[in-house]
């Protein structure tokens, strides 16, 4: 008997342990995973590493690269061999074959035809994450800094709410509900105005976008799924991203004022698919 | 005055980055191998999306101001290195600026690449062509 409770008590200990390498998951009253807060959410300016000198200086981009930080020092155990992760899903949807003449066409001429070089909305999933979210048992609404101006998104949290316009729209209709401790959030009734990335990636209004936020600790893994089955070859999956919760609230949206297209002299762009 | 440094240089970096967020080219509106330099008083800034804008008045040889009208990054880009429009506004002091010229023949049309404040301070918005990295 002894050993079988020393093997139990082991048992507890290794359970114990693996519940407390886990990330800690904050609920609200209902239960479901918090998801409110203001979040760096890995898309557009990702990338931007600004550099501040003791002067005051600042260097935004085309710095000199920073120290690299001294090497980590070695595991204490060898860590057990992971599978090889799959590879990233492609960044850009894949058309049938009768559309791709029309993508190409649009990505030649995407300085006349891209509505976010105007000021429009982007759409989804090309607005990426949302900068904001505030949740409540019955709805939750993502709000967004763009380049294109502020957004925001009321996702309610049942079916058959009454919108007060059902006409179509750049961010469409959306309906959340949860899988376990993930949000889904499936969007439909979009105008065809917005593209689904960069590049002439159009679609039509019978698109479907599905997005699934699940949080694990103080990020959220965000990933979006594009359905247009008339138009796109299979469903396009966007670049998951990683939303990063921050104390820095945001700050009132900068309006889009578009001046630049006029001093355009030729139709040169370049891909920058957030 | 103007000032301007023929630079055979060309950065694929620098035509790429400062229209993030936005993808018509950089170098479709500005020559981005060459920079010039002026030193007057920024009197305004439009803290406005995809690109801001920062006005310099320079002073002529008659004394009367000549604006310069300079684009630069989204704000979402500026916020993220902690600038804000009052940093750029300034103190009303000269400050000496370095900028792509446009292609469109608009001599007081130029990319805002780097400030100089009065106080020392610098503020590199994208790399000068030639110029060492900060």
């Amino acid at each position: 008997m002894k050993p079988n409770y020393l093997a139990g008590a082991g048992l507890l200990c290794v359970a114990v342990l693996a519940m407390s390498a886990q990330p800690s998951m904050p609920r609200l009253a209902d239960g479901k995973p918090d998801l409110n807060g203001t979040w760096e959410n890995g898309g557009g300016i990702d990338f931007l590493r600004p550099q501040t000198k003791a002067d005051g200086s600042v260097c935004v981009t085309g710095c000199a690269p920073a120290a690299p930080a001294a090497p980590a020092a070695p595991a204490a155990a060898a860590a057990p061999a992971r599978p090889a992760a799959a590879p990233p899903p492609p960044d850009r949807p894949r058309y049938r074959p009768e559309f791709e003449a029309r993508v190409a066409d649009l990505k030649r001429r995407q300085q006349k035809e891209d509505g976010v070089l105007r000021c429009q909305p982007p759409g989804v999933p090309r607005i990426g994450p949302p900068d904001k979210i505030v949740q409540t048992a019955r709805e939750v609404v993502f709000l967004y800094e763009d380049v294109s101006g502020p957004f925001f998104r009321i996702v309610p949290l049942r079916q058959g709410v009454k919108r007060a316009d059902d006409s179509e729209s750049y961010l469409g209709d959306a309906t959340g509900h949860w899988e376990g401790d993930t949000l889904v959030v499936v969007t439909r009734n979009f105008n065809e105005l917005t593209w689904l990335t960069d590049d002439g990636a159009f679609h039509s209004g019978k698109l479907v976008v599905t997005e699934r936020l699940t949080r694990r600790g103080d990020e959220i893994e965000y990933r979006a799924t594009a359905d247009d089955p008339g138009v796109l070859a299979e469903p396009w999956q966007i670049r998951p991203r990683r939303m990063v919760r921050t104390d820095v609230e945001m700050a009132e949206p900068a309006p889009c004022v578009e001046q630049d297209l006029s001093n355009m002299v030729d139709d040169t762009y370049h891909s920058n698919p957030r | 005055m103007r000032k301007v440094k023929q630079v055979l240089w060309l950065s694929v970096f620098a035509l790429w980055l400062p229209a993030a967020l936005a993808h018509h080219s950089l170098s479709g509106q500005f020559d981005t191998t060459q920079s010039f330099e002026i030193k007057g008083v920024v009197s305004r800034v439009d803290w406005v999306n995809p690109h801001t804008y920062v006005y310099v008045d320079v002073k002529q040889k008659d004394g009367t101001p000549l604006t310069y009208k300079l684009e630069s990054l989204p704000v979402a880009m500026m916020r993220k290195a902690g600038l804000s429009k009052q940093e750029l506004v300034g103190d009303g002091k000269p400050v000496v600026i370095q900028a792509y010229p446009a292609r469109n023949g608009t001599p007081t049309l130029g990319y805002l690449l780097h400030l100089s404040l009065a106080d020392g301070r610098e503020i590199q918005f994208s790399r000068v062509p030639g110029a060492e990295q900060p």
